[in-house]
């Protein structure tokens, strides 16, 4: 049996040597590197140097908030969306299932500078489609790329375009899961289809949307795209840049390697607290 | 506690018929169970009672009540699942008490109802557990609880012990009966299974592609069945058949002859019209009315393949000079230790070649 194992290994060591060298080393690297001043040659050891800054970088806290608002309005909002697409999919009356599947799993598929680009174009002042239709029911046009909240607002319905129908077809999944014998049963208990809905298919589909949620925050604290190329490197002035944007920012325009490690580091650090945090909140009771 | 009455029920998927016009009187506190093999439209015809499945033409009533477009919630009837369908997030308190206190039923009666359920059922220790947490025959009992609790007029069990061991399943099926004789209301259970039929119908209805095959109390389906499918789905192990002609008739009745046993010749009496000499026919034999040699009209002489001895009775598998398989129940002590065993036909039944029986 040992001799198999040795075998096994003897295959597995190119992959594992690849792996160690391109995922775990940069993983340590980084965490290394983080403890670097950066902008010297050559680099030196200084532990307090880009923790130190981050603690009083005020375009880390800016970043950070608006990572973190983008996170507490769009993940629930995009959940909440994903459910009722994932409900309205799963309707026995719907025709055409395969379509509307198709329809909702494609903005995942498309191209990010494609995407970024119509949206750019919906979007626009004077001749976006938005603003056309907000002028045909009266309301006032709206300059989205240049006012803070509506540029925020902006990145919240573009990331939540994307990535709703990807949450919704996850949802399905877990929702053809449950046995159909379990809403009979229900329904021959007298349960109506909404009591149905909210205490029978929400609470058997919470690992589903723990998971959902889990995925989107993970993705939301990384959130680089939209804010880099719809509101033009966290435009305006800064008012949607994310961590993953500072990031960016210091590590290739500034080549501040050091601190853009501090940064990636923490914004790892939150990911995991949060998930934690929520995976706490909604564990199964004993 | 309602009578079920089904007239002139068929149902159709799409194009696809599986239920032919079922015409069916189920007594009030009546055990029914609808019998036959895969497909034959049983559970189609228990989901319509439910109200789960729509009806394509014709009528059921309940209690006397039509209920064709009444809600399944509205039938006064509680299922009880192949599946068990508990609901995996809830305890088994929560499983027996969901559906009164969703529809607002005074707590101190949900109470009294599910402390009622579990007594009879014995899984008042099991209440806090989660169905996960609970074996086979504790899920199927809390299955059976949450249908108790609705007190319902009818119950309906779609195959509840399919998904049991063969021990469990006769625990089941006792309890089952207990509890018929308990509440004394009226149930429709289905299942593919003729002992659990026989062992529990008050009557038998049993169904082959979608027809009504026949309906009866489970010894008259056994010692009289209308055709050669019920003769040989009622029974274990089922009722051997061998080929047979009409060679004439006496005073007792018609002579058969056993394809390729010329001198085995069966007097069989016809109360009916005899089919005209020469007629192919069908001879049915139970496994346990082959008697020993002499005994009956003729002797048969059998090649024996392979006995099973089940201590006091044995099964002797056997066949006719013809090639026909037959099984043939003995006392144990009484198989011979030869490679063959003769036999008489003590009893038998005629069957025409559409397998209709002839009487």
């Amino acid at each position: 049996m040992r001799n198999r194992n040795a075998t096994a290994y003897r295959f597995l060591t190119p992959y594992l040597l690849i792996f160690a060298i391109f995922w775990v080393w940069p993983i340590i690297s980084s965490f290394l590197i983080s403890f670097q001043a950066t902008r010297t040659v050559p680099w030196r050891f200084a532990p307090g140097f880009n923790w130190g800054r981050l603690i009083g970088d005020p375009a880390f806290f800016n970043a950070l908030k608006n990572t973190l608002l983008i996170l507490v309005i769009q993940v629930p909002v995009m959940i909440t969306l994903a459910m009722v697409m994932a409900v309205l999919l799963n309707s026995p009356l719907l025709k055409a299932r395969g379509l509307y599947r198709f329809a909702f799993f494609a903005p995942v598929v498309v191209g990010e500078v494609a995407y970024s680009a119509v949206f750019r174009l919906m979007f626009s002042l004077d001749f976006g489609i938005i603003n056309k239709l907000l002028n045909s029911i009266g309301l006032p046009k709206i300059d989205w790329f240049s006012n803070v909240t509506p540029a925020m607002a902006l990145i919240m319905i573009a990331v939540t375009w994307r990535w709703a129908g990807y949450n919704a077809i996850i949802l399905l999944a877990g929702m053809q899961s449950i046995p159909e014998d379990v809403y009979e049963a229900a329904t021959l208990d007298r349960v109506s289809k909404l009591k149905q809905f909210f205490f029978i298919t929400l609470p058997l589909l919470k690992p589903v949307i723990v998971f959902c949620a889990v995925l989107s925050i993970i993705g939301t604290m990384q959130l680089f795209t939209e804010p880099f190329l719809i509101t033009e490197r966290g435009g305006p002035g800064g008012g949607t840049e994310t961590l993953g944007l500072l990031l960016y920012r210091q590590g290739f325009r500034s080549l501040n390697f050091g601190y853009a490690s501090a940064v990636a580091y923490t914004m790892a650090a939150l990911a995991i607290a949060i998930t934690l945090v929520q995976l706490w909140l909604t564990r199964e009771p004993k | 506690m309602a009578t079920v009455t089904l007239n002139n029920v068929v149902k159709r998927f799409g194009n696809f018929p599986v239920v032919h016009g079922a015409n069916i009187d189920i007594k009030d506190g009546e055990f029914v169970v609808f019998v036959g093999p895969s497909g034959c439209g049983k559970s189609t015809l228990l989901r319509m009672i439910a109200g789960l499945e729509d009806i394509t033409d014709g009528e059921i009533a309940i209690g006397g009540k039509l209920v064709n477009d009444v809600e399944p919630a509205d039938r006064g009837i509680a299922m009880v699942f192949q599946s068990y369908a508990l609901y995996p997030h809830m305890s088994v308190e929560q499983n027996l008490s969901f559906g009164l206190r969703m529809t607002g039923n005074p707590k101190a009666d949900t109470d009294r109802r599910v402390k009622r359920a579990a007594e009879i059922l014995r899984i008042s220790e099991l209440m806090e557990r989660r169905p996960k947490k609970l074996s086979g025959g504790q899920r199927q009992r809390v299955a059976i609880g949450r249908a108790i609790v609705r007190e319902p007029q009818v119950f309906l069990f779609d195959e509840p012990l399919s998904n049991l061991d063969a021990e469990l399943r006769v625990q089941m099926r006792v309890e089952i009966s207990r509890l018929h004789k308990e509440l004394g209301t009226t149930m429709i259970y289905v299942t593919h299974d003729q002992t659990e039929a026989m062992t529990l119908a008050d009557r038998i209805v049993v169904l082959r592609g979608g027809h009504v095959e026949q309906i009866g109390r489970p010894l008259d389906l056994y010692d009289d069945p209308d055709n050669q499918f019920v003769a040989g789905f009622v029974g274990s192990p089922k009722m051997n058949f061998i080929k047979g002609r009409i060679v004439g008739r006496d005073a007792h009745g018609v002579v058969v002859e056993l394809a390729g046993e010329e001198k085995t010749r069966i007097v069989q009496p016809l109360t009916g019209a005899a089919p005209e000499a020469g007629s192919k026919v069908i001879v049915g034999v139970r496994p346990e009315h082959f008697g020993i040699a002499g005994e009956g009209d003729a002797d048969l002489t059998l090649a024996i393949d392979v006995v099973e001895h089940l201590g006091g009775t044995s099964f002797v598998y056997a066949r006719t000079a013809n090639g026909e398989d037959v099984v043939v129940q003995r006392d144990a002590a009484k198989v011979p230790d030869t490679p063959e065993i003769t036999v008489s036909i003590r009893k038998s039944y005629l069957f025409d070649e559409k397998g209709l029986r002839l009487r």
